[in-house]
């Protein structure tokens, strides 16, 4: 399944470092955004008096 | 109009007078760094006299980044800034003063002494005119680099760390250029290429980096 | 007619809802073209093509390694049109989309800079030399995390989108002068002795996963500049109504 080569360490340390990356890419605007979203609708919860979803009451 | 250019000039070189030991600050820095470095690669005088031309001008270099913190941002702080815009000279006009007077500052005093912090780091004679000739030529390219960089961190609350970031990769072709030229007339080869090179990127900075200047100001005196 | 059409059209751009809503549409399709790119690029990369016959398999550190330089640049390129455009017409999302395009380029200027020094270690014998690509790419990271330190340096978000705008200008012209003087520094400095093989006169069969990767990458890149400028929107349009609408329904 998975190919043996020579210099395997290399190829594969660098392709790790490539999948890492963009993972990272794909990851971070979906976490930012579910963060962002997610404290929005606090702020619209609150300011229409629900206090049901606060954390700290 | 000229008249405005020479007051701010005067005004300049006035207050680096009056503020004698601070003025004196980036030689000083320059000669820490010069005797720190024999003492931390050794004082054998081959190792010296190859690294020398390098040593000076990082030093130089290093020495240009001390005096920005203040090129622009007490002016920003006490609203003078703010009047460059109604004076009856062009604002470019008045930076390029400020700048020349910083140069005159913190470039001229290192080309003044450079012959000596050759001599501490055993640079071959023959090399010392080209030496002076890089800094005459580069020392301007650092002050022009340098003003654009702390006009654009004006407006942040920390600028400094961010300065010598935003500095770094814009003086690359400048050292390489200007240490090249030194090594080269040490080694007995001819330095025009190098110089030549260095003079065409002083003339590049010397047109754009004022514009650039002036339009960071405006952003953040905005 | 038409081209009153097309001009109106790209003003609408400038429209946040409009652009927000464009993202969203387009942003799953780029995805799904970079995934099929990466998965066929990647396959043909590890599995099709064979051995150099210089470099062995190290090689195929190539495939990833050349599209992210490439990547790198051209995402520089991309980001220093977007400055022009946001300083001469003052238009907010692209502001933003210059922004949010400067982390990407640094992602793939790390990919580059890593793979690089990892495939000279069996090729030069050494993770680091002078080489003058790898330089002048150092370089150009310390500019791409410049420009980043300096929006993030500023509490207004417009007034620091268009210093940085003038910084990545700025950059632009100096690109070409350092990659130039670094390569003229590095053949003073050492002899032609260590440069990359094969690279030149490349194989016919070690195209294809080269193009497929390059397609991978650019996709890559706009999908996720897309993403990044609608979250840098949402934050900064926080408390407007047309955010709060969108999101507020999908309570």
């Amino acid at each position: 399944m998975i190919p043996q080569f020579e210099f395997a360490v290399f190829v594969w340390t660098s392709y790790a470092i490539f999948a890492i990356i963009v993972a990272w890419q794909i990851f971070q605007p979906i976490l930012r955004r579910r963060r962002l979203e997610a404290e929005i609708r606090e702020e619209l919860a609150l300011s229409q008096g629900e206090y049901s979803n606060d954390p700290h009451p | 109009m000229l008249k405005s250019v020479l007051a701010l000039l005067r005004r300049d070189l006035r207050l680096a007078i009056r503020h004698g030991g601070e003025s004196l600050m980036p030689l000083l820095f320059l000669f820490a760094v010069l005797i720190l470095v024999p003492l931390g690669v050794g004082p054998g005088p081959n190792l010296l006299s190859a690294i020398a031309p390098g040593m000076v001008w990082v030093a130089a270099l290093l020495a240009s980044l001390l005096a920005l913190e203040g090129l622009f941002r007490p002016d920003l702080e006490d609203g003078t800034l703010e009047q460059w815009w109604t004076a009856p000279a062009p604002v470019g006009l008045l930076v390029a003063t400020r700048l020349f007077s910083h140069w005159l500052i913190t470039g001229l005093p290192v080309i003044l002494f450079a012959p000596l912090a050759a001599q501490m780091l055993y640079l071959p004679d023959h090399a010392l005119p080209v030496l002076l000739l890089t800094l005459l030529i580069g020392t301007p390219i650092l002050s022009l680099i340098g003003g654009l960089a702390s006009a654009l961190t004006l407006g942040t609350k920390r600028g400094s760390v961010l300065l010598s970031i935003l500095i770094f990769p814009l003086v690359v072709p400048v050292l390489i250029f200007a240490t090249g030229a030194v090594s080269a007339v040490a080694d007995g080869l001819s330095p025009r290429a190098h110089l030549g090179l260095l003079t065409s990127l002083l003339i590049l900075a010397l047109a754009l980096a004022p514009l650039a200047t002036t339009a960071a100001l405006k952003l953040n005196v905005e | 007619m038409i081209w009153q059409k097309i001009k109106v059209g790209f003003h609408k751009l400038g429209s946040p809802p409009i652009f927000y809503r464009l993202c969203q549409v387009l942003s799953p399709w780029l995805w799904a073209g970079f995934a099929v790119s990466l998965v066929i690029g990647l396959y043909y990369a590890l599995y099709v093509v064979p051995p150099d016959y210089q470099q062995s398999d190290s090689f195929r550190i190539l495939y990833i390694h050349v599209p992210s330089a490439w990547q790198a640049m051209a995402g520089y390129l991309v980001m220093s049109i977007l400055a022009v455009i946001a300083l001469v017409w003052r238009i907010r999302t692209t502001e933003i989309m210059a922004m949010a395009a400067a982390p990407i380029g640094a992602a793939f200027t790390v990919i580059c800079l890593a793979t690089g020094s990892i495939w000279g270690r069996p090729m030069w014998g050494t993770f680091w030399a002078w080489d003058a690509r790898l330089t002048s790419m150092l370089v150009l990271l310390f500019i791409y995390l410049g420009i980043m330190g300096l929006y993030a340096a500023f509490e207004d978000k417009r007034k620091g989108a268009r210093v940085a705008c003038i910084l990545i200008l700025v950059g632009l012209v100096n690109i070409p002068i350092i990659h130039f003087s670094v390569e003229w520094w590095t053949t003073l400095h050492q002899g032609r002795g260590i440069s990359f093989v094969g690279e030149s006169t490349m194989d016919a069969s070690m195209k294809p996963p080269l193009i497929w990767m390059i397609v991978a990458t650019k996709l890559l890149f706009t999908a996720a500049l897309l993403d990044r400028s609608r979250n840098e929107l949402i934050d900064q349009d926080r408390r407007k109504g047309w955010i709060r609408r969108k999101l507020g329904a999908s309570v």
